[in-house]
Parts: C-alpha cells; sequence; structure tokens
C-alpha cells in the first residue's frame, strides 16, 4: 500500500510537474516570438509619431473611365435565300480603335423557313429542324462618319452613320461557311455610353444546300441598343 | 442555342448596369497652353462650342478613343483631344501623361489583339490573336485559325513565340516557332456517314512584318510554314499567308 501511494504520488509529481514545465516552455515560446516583433514594431512606430510625408492623393491618367468598349445585343430579320425570312437575334462587341475605326464581332441565330419547294410538292424537307438552325458570327473594321442629330432646335444627340466589312462563318444545312459580310448602319448616342442602333448587314456565301451551289445573299436588318465601358 | 441567348443577355445587362455606375475619382487639370478646345463630341469633326483659358482648371471625366470628356467650373462639358489634354498640368505640378496611341506606345504595350485575313492552302483563312510582350523582343501568342473550304473545315489553335529583332524600327520584321492542333472535318455533303473529323498536331515555323500604320493601330503581314503530324506515313506540309492588323492596349 506504502510503496503505491508513493507511486501515485510520485505519478502526480511527474504530471504536474511536467505541466508546469510545458506550460512554462510554451510561454517562453511564445514571449520568444512576440519579444522581437514587439521591438520591431516599436521601431517602425518611433518615427511615426509625427509623419512629415503626408501622401497626396495622386490620381492619375489610369483611373479616368474609359469607354473604348461597347456591347450590345440587337433583334430584326434575316433573309435566308431560299429559305423565307426569320426572325434574328444576337448580341455584339466592339473595341473603338480610334475616333473613325472600330472593331466589332457579332453573333446572331435564326431559324430558317421552308424553300417554296418543300411548301408546295408537299415532299420530304431539305433539312432537319437542328440543320434549320442559322448561326453566325463575323468580325468587321467599320468606319464612323461621326455627326450630330437635331430632332429639334434643343433636343441634339450625338450619332454617326458608319460601314462596316467583315468576314466570318456561317452555320446552317449542316456546314459551316466562310462568309463575307458588308453594311451599313446609324448609332444614334442617348448619352455617352447608351446608343441605339439600326443596322443593314449582307452576308455572302457559298452555299450547295438545294443542289447548285452558288453564292447567296442573306440580308439582315437589325435593330439593337448598345453601351459603352 | 436559347441557353446562349440568355447569357448574352445577362452579360449585356450586367455590362450596362457596370458602365452606368462606374465613377472613378475626378481628375482635375491646371491649363498652361494659351487655351484648350472644348468639342461636342468625341472627334475632330465635331464643332468647338467653348474655349477653356489658360490657368483655369478643368475636371476629366471620362475618355472614348483619343478625347477626354472635361467639365469646367462654370459646368460647361465637352471633349478635349489627347494632345492638348497632354500639356496641362495635374494638381502636383507635374505634366499629365496621356496616352495617344502613338509608336512610343505601341513599344511599351502590354496586349495587343490581331485578326487577320489570308489563304492557307488555296482556301480562304481568318484568325484571331492575342499576344502578350514579354521582353520587348519576344512575344508570346496563341491564335486561332478558321479556314472553310470546299471540302473541309479546318480550325486551327496555335501558341507560338514571336522573336522581334528590331522591335524600335517602324517597319520590323519578325520570326516566329510555335505548336498548335489542327481538326479537319469534310464537307457534310462528301461524307454521309457522319462527321469524321481528323485531329493532328503541328508544329510551325514563320516570319512576319509590321508596320505601325496609324493611331493605335498596326497592320501586319505574316507566313507560316505548318507541319502537321498525321496518323498516315506522310507528313503533312501545309501553308499560310495572312495580312491583318492589330490593336494594342
Amino acid at each position: 500500500m506504502k510503496f503505491n501511494n508513493k507511486l501515485i504520488i510520485n505519478n502526480r509529481l511527474i504530471i504536474s510537474a511536467a505541466f508546469v514545465l510545458s506550460v512554462c516552455l510554451f510561454q517562453g515560446q511564445a514571449f520568444a516570438q512576440t519579444a522581437p516583433r514587439m521591438m520591431q514594431a516599436n521601431d517602425e512606430k518611433a518615427p511615426a509619431l509625427i509623419d512629415p510625408n503626408i501622401k497626396r492623393r495622386d490620381i492619375s491618367e489610369s483611373d479616368i473611365d474609359t469607354e473604348d468598349f461597347e456591347i450590345g445585343i440587337f433583334g430584326g430579320f434575316i433573309g435566308i435565300e431560299d429559305f423565307e425570312s426569320s426572325e434574328l437575334i444576337g448580341a455584339s462587341i466592339s473595341y473603338h480603335i480610334n475616333e473613325n475605326l472600330f472593331l466589332e464581332a457579332r453573333y446572331a441565330q435564326a431559324t430558317a423557313g421552308q424553300t417554296s419547294f418543300e411548301k408546295l410538292s408537299g415532299g420530304a424537307p431539305f433539312l432537319t429542324e437542328e440543320e434549320r438552325d442559322y448561326t453566325y458570327y463575323n468580325l468587321s473594321l467599320g468606319y464612323n462618319i461621326n455627326g450630330e442629330t437635331f430632332f429639334t432646335d434643343n433636343l441634339v444627340f450625338n450619332s454617326d452613320f458608319y460601314f462596316t466589312v467583315g468576314a466570318g462563318s456561317t452555320e446552317f444545312g449542316g456546314d459551316e461557311r466562310f462568309t463575307v459580310s458588308v453594311g451599313a448602319g446609324y448609332r444614334l448616342l442617348l448619352t455617352d455610353w447608351w446608343a441605339l442602333k439600326v443596322d443593314v448587314r449582307d452576308h455572302v456565301f457559298t452555299s450547295d444546300i438545294i443542289g447548285v451551289e452558288k453564292d447567296v445573299h442573306n440580308l439582315a436588318l437589325t435593330l439593337g441598343t448598345t453601351f459603352f465601358f | 442555342m436559347k441557353l446562349n441567348a440568355y447569357l448574352l443577355l445577362i452579360l449585356v445587362t450586367v455590362t450596362a448596369l457596370f458602365s452606368s455606375f462606374a465613377n472613378a475619382d475626378d481628375l482635375v487639370v491646371t491649363i498652361v497652353e494659351p487655351y484648350v478646345d472644348f468639342r461636342t463630341g468625341p472627334a475632330s469633326e465635331y464643332p468647338i462650342f467653348h474655349v477653356a483659358e489658360q490657368g483655369e482648371a478643368i475636371t476629366i471625366l471620362k475618355k472614348k478613343t483619343g478625347w477626354y470628356k472635361a467639365i469646367n467650373a462654370k459646368g460647361q462639358s465637352g471633349w478635349v483631344s489627347a494632345e492638348q489634354l497632354g500639356k496641362t498640368i495635374k494638381p502636383s505640378g507635374e505634366q499629365l501623361y496621356v496616352p495617344t496611341g502613338s509608336f512610343e506606345d505601341y513599344t511599351n504595350r502590354t496586349f495587343e489583339f490581331s485578326a487577320f485575313g489570308g489563304i492557307l492552302e488555296n482556301v480562304a483563312a481568318m484568325s484571331v490573336a492575342t499576344a502578350w510582350n514579354m521582353t520587348g523582343n519576344l512575344v508570346a501568342e496563341a491564335s486561332y485559325t478558321q479556314a472553310l473550304g470546299d471540302f473541309s473545315e479546318n480550325k486551327l489553335w496555335a501558341v507560338r513565340l514571336q522573336h522581334h529583332t528590331f522591335p524600335e524600327w517602324k517597319v520590323s520584321p519578325y520570326l516566329t516557332i510555335g505548336a498548335g492542333g489542327i481538326n479537319t472535318r469534310p464537307r457534310s455533303n462528301l461524307v454521309q456517314s457522319g462527321d469524321e473529323v481528323r485531329k493532328s498536331d503541328f508544329y510551325e515555323v514563320g516570319a512576319g512584318l509590321r508596320y505601325y500604320f496609324a493611331r493605335n493601330m498596326v497592320v501586319k503581314f505574316e507566313y507560316r510554314k505548318i507541319i502537321a503530324l498525321t496518323d498516315r506515313d506522310e507528313q503533312e506540309r501545309i501553308q499560310e499567308f495572312k495580312l491583318g492588323f492589330s490593336v494594342f492596349f
């Protein structure tokens, strides 16, 4: 019994000693870590009591809000040669290189109708429903003719008339075709950053969907709105 | 397809909101030249409706291409050219730096975006590319090319390194080396058994010439020779000539 008691006391002693030691060690370590930091902080803070170099709020050229990009949506009609005319919706993004030139990327989609032959003969259709999905994208270079539009003496908006020439691709009838697009449009700037646009574009590509290979002209007339950012 | 349209609509709406609320800190500059012209629009064609005088402080609101919208103390706002604004001073007394898209700005560019039209083995091809100016001599570029021919649709992507030996020349030659991939799909009327897309990797070497043409714009002419590593016994050699232009940021 006595021996056992001693052992227990010994055990307790060891545990408590280990505890005290560990606490001391950890605190020591912690102190060792914070001490130089505090000293450092003191070193830094001391001259900061009076700082002669008050930082001027320096606004540079890069802080100016630039509005060279123009993003927008448009909708309208496209006449798909041999396949009726359809509603068209799309989106565009432009980058204005300088006051006259701009670069524009356009993506649009429509669903083609039926040829007169398909309608009159009542026979097998030329294309499947999926092949009737008409999508295109193009990249154009545009030239702005800058001007102003006077609605009344006091109601004046900046506007421009522009021409575009571009190339892209049309996916229709199961194929993708190299497409040249030319057009003209009118942009009415309601504010510096908001505009309304009317566009006429011709999309020309070689197609053999109805048998013979020929150049088709698909004319699109669209109305859109764009935002400068 | 419909999802696409919705995504685009959301993108446009977000941008529209962003563009109307974006408002950076105002920059006030003082005119040191005899005068600064205020125009009704951001182009030289627009009429001058006001002349701000020497010593007057004007606030710069925004920028559109080479034009800055400014407002004076009387509340009149108009568009000032980058050239005239470059001669004003900031509150700190230093001259305002205004990039004019000059050749010097081009040599200091970080990014460049290019569009090309050309001929890839007798087929009309178009390409877009973005480039990162690493050192002035070395430029890293990624490009995508589409060549839609009568027999097949070819899509090529590539990454390449350009070496501009004399970047300080206005007409400057450069060499390129790169690698990429090509996807070829025969026309649907030629192949009835569905899509037979052939994919191969390729290496390319090329040369180009660039010319600083106008403000913010560079014209480029490029040639590249592509060696496609096909599954067949013979490697395919393709040539491309292209002419295009770049804008830079």
